[in-house]
């Protein structure tokens, strides 16, 4: 039977129905009211809605954390790791704080600052390097005139619309400092910010910044120690070049505002642009893309390694590389998509052309046969100034809020190396037992055969727990 | 089978229409009810207000959060372009959100990034970003009457309302449907079911504690029941409104960090 053969009688019926919902219906709606907890009170309508915080001001974010992490080592390494070797256990109590203080209209100080206190394995206790100080932002902020600012001091000015990797975030280099855990996200909180002055305006229809930090230090080597050991704030890692950084946004169109960026090191220069779209209301797509004249990831190294005086000059390179700069490429092409139980999914390639190509790989694990300390050199520099070693990875990344109970919080990544398959994996998990309390947990691992990327890492596991008080 | 489906659709929708036109009842079109009560949850002023949510876990009370919200109408688009501020917990203090037209974006002040997000992630509880910001329904959703129905408000009160069917019309719609009862008279918004675009009803929301506030009667109070899991329920009430100058330069992504306010 077809909708046009179907009787009159019960389109009439049909459309009774629609016009005046029967009582059962209307009961049936009225059930909905038994769902609603008996505890919800009215409040009085005369009456302001209750507040738990005040209303106005910049809020203050501050917590204590004790974290202990322990590590298992891999052993018959392909390629030997030069020592000390990598901690086998941590234990770190640390009190964060981020706030910002009001000093008139136009004038505010922001701080934002990491105190921890440390063991480890192998490491006497008490020891000056017990204590530890994170100084990572402190700068005046003032604003001139509507929609213009102007801030100096110590400031963490990032870029980047991707989550994996920011090819254009410029001043990530060197200034990561001992992280709890590997997820991108995280390693953007722990992180020292660069002397500078930055200039900024904003209007209706976009922004433009300008920021210029001075060289007033010498590079340092990597493995430096802090000096003095427990408040060094480490400028040499983060003002040891003369930079300056442009970039702006436009509105082009509605729902079209790209970012560009043009960012000058020493005697480098790149450019950058940041692009994102939405489509519907689940999917949201975007790119990320920097180049310049440079040096591949091999050849920089070795000359940073040369300079601070890691690397004896009279060594012989390790392995064959590109001696000249030529322009190279970085970008993250990426998605991310929550679906209607409310898990967001972050799905990204990324692309270093001054990484590692297949052959670099090859001739690392090749030079490993003999005595070389300087072929993890390389690697380290790479994650000093977190790029990505390899040249092509795919970086996935899944956010779970409410995960099975409410109150549990799940994310996970996987990090994958298109070029042998190896791949480091993070499963973190966090329960908020209060407002004020937060009990968690992380599990990593790095996965691979012996001659690969991430099989080849001299810590083939991690677990780590974690206890949070916010005040 | 689709097509009969559609052809019966088609054939109550426009049966339902003819009678709309007939009766008394109806004599107010769907738009103009979903405009009338988008008129009684939003004044046309730039405002700010606090929005306190209170979760509640089994019947028990559990997690609590506030965010401050400034909201202004966009004459262009009608709709609404939202900056929040999350006040409380102290774990999720000065996280921002900037709704401007269809982009979306998340800063957390530890990470010192801005995120662009979808309408889709969750925000607070069982409140998405759009049960949370402020929205002129009228603009993301095409609505018809399905009837009118007396049914009970939030306190058991019977209030004679107008039934509405509203479809999503643009890819910035948080939700595929919904159904609304707006009041007959008062325009006030009773009751919502909210449907994902798979047809999946996820939320059960009723508005109440209407009170004078910004020159109008309106809701300052939301509770929004999980309709997956029904032992989960948040109340959202709404205070602290005021009237603010609200610089068009707020809404740019770059001004995210910079949000301060007294």
């Amino acid at each position: 039977m077809t909708a046009r053969h179907l009787p009159a009688s019960i389109w009439v019926l049909g459309l009774l129905a629609l016009a005046h919902a029967t009582p059962s219906a209307l009961a049936d709606e009225n059930n909905d009211l038994n769902l609603i907890p008996g505890a919800v009170g009215t409040p009085a309508p005369s009456e302001p809605a209750p507040q738990t915080s005040p209303a106005g001001g910049t809020p203050q974010r501050i917590y204590l954390e004790n974290a202990f992490t322990g590590n298992l080592q891999r052993h018959g390494l392909a390629v030997a790791f030069p020592p000390p070797n990598p901690r086998a256990w941590q234990e770190r109590l640390f009190l964060d704080a981020r706030t910002e203080w009001r000093l008139g209209s136009r004038l505010g100080f922001t701080f934002s600052d990491r105190l921890n206190l440390g063991a480890e394995k192998g490491q006497p206790v008490p020891d000056d390097e017990n204590v530890f100080n994170d100084f990572r932002e402190g700068y005046l902020g003032w604003q001139p005139v509507d929609g213009a600012y102007l801030d100096i001091g110590r400031i963490n000015l990032k870029s980047g619309v991707a989550l994996g990797n920011n090819p254009t975030d410029f001043f990530k280099t060197r200034a990561v400092v001992e992280p709890l855990s590997a997820d991108p996200s995280v390693l953007r909180e722990d992180r020292l910010g660069t002397l500078m002055v930055r200039g900024q305006y904003i209007w209706s229809g976009g922004s433009v910044t300008a920021a210029f930090a001075p060289k007033l230090y010498q590079p340092s080597a990597l493995d430096a120690e802090r000096d003095p050991p427990s408040i060094d704030p480490l400028f040499d890692r983060t003002n040891a070049q003369n930079r300056l950084l442009l970039k702006s946004s436009i509105d082009f169109a509605e729902d079209l505002s790209p970012e560009f960026l043009v960012y000058r090191q020493g005697s480098e220069t790149r450019f950058g642009a940041n692009l994102t779209e939405s489509i519907g209301h689940s999917l949201v797509v975007y790119g990320e893309w920097a180049g310049g004249w440079r040096h591949d990831l091999i050849h920089e190294a070795l000359l940073y390694g040369r300079r601070t005086g890691t690397i004896p000059s009279s060594a012989p390179d390790p392995l064959p590389s590109d001696q000249g700069k030529a322009f190279r490429n970085e970008a993250t092409i990426g998605a991310s998509y929550t679906t209607e139980s409310r898990i967001t999914f972050n799905l990204e390639y990324h692309y270093n052309q001054a990484g590692f190509s297949h052959q670099d790989w090859h001739n690392w694990f090749a030079a490993g046969a003999g005595p070389s300390s300087s072929l993890w050199y390389i690697r380290s520099y790479a994650a000093d100034q977190q790029e990505p070693v390899s040249r092509h990875s795919i970086f996935l990344r899944a956010d779970w809020t409410d995960a099975f109970v409410p109150d549990l919080d799940l994310t996970g990544f996987v990090n994958i190396d298109l070029y042998d398959g190896s791949g480091f994996a993070q499963v973190t998990a966090d329960y908020h037992l209060s407002d004020n309390w937060t009990v968690g947990g992380l599990a990593a691992g790095a996965f691979g055969g012996k001659r690969s990327d991430f099989g080849s890492l001299p810590t083939a596991a991690s677990l780590m727990v974690h206890i949070n008080r916010y005040f | 089978m689709i097509p009969m489906l559609r052809t019966l659709l088609l054939v109550i929708s426009v049966a339902a229409a003819s009678l709309t036109a007939a009766g008394g009842a109806h004599a107010q079109s769907a738009a103009d009810i979903v405009a009338g009560t988008d008129r009684v949850r939003n004044p046309d002023q730039p405002f700010r207000s606090t929005v306190t949510f209170t979760e509640y876990v089994g019947g028990k009370e559990r997690d609590h959060n506030t965010l401050v919200v400034f909201s202004k109408l966009d004459p262009a688009t009608r709709q609404f372009r939202n900056l929040v501020q999350y006040m409380a917990p102290p774990r999720d203090a000065g996280k921002r959100v900037l709704l401007d037209g269809r982009s979306l974006w998340f800063f957390d002040p530890a990470s010192k990034v801005s995120v662009r997000i979808s309408p889709q992630q969750r925000l607070i509880g069982q409140a998405a970003i759009g049960d949370v910001l402020t929205v002129n329904l009228a603009v993301d959703y095409t609505a018809t009457i399905v009837g009118t129905e007396d049914i009970e408000d939030s306190t058991r009160q019977p209030r004679h309302c107008w039934h509405l069917a509203l479809k999503a019309a643009n890819d910035q719609a948080v939700y595929g449907r919904i159904e609304l009862w707006v009041e007959q008279g008062s325009f006030d918004p009773i009751k919502g079911k909210f449907y994902s675009d798979s047809g999946r009803m996820l939320k059960i929301l009723y508005y109440g504690s209407f009170a004078e506030r910004l020159g109008g009667t309106r809701p300052t109070q939301a509770i929004i029941i999980d309709a997956v899991d029904s032992s989960l329920a948040t109340v959202a009430s709404f205070g602290d409104y005021g009237f603010q100058d609200i610089p068009e330069s707020w809404f740019q992504r770059d001004y995210l960090p910079r949000l301060t306010f007294q």
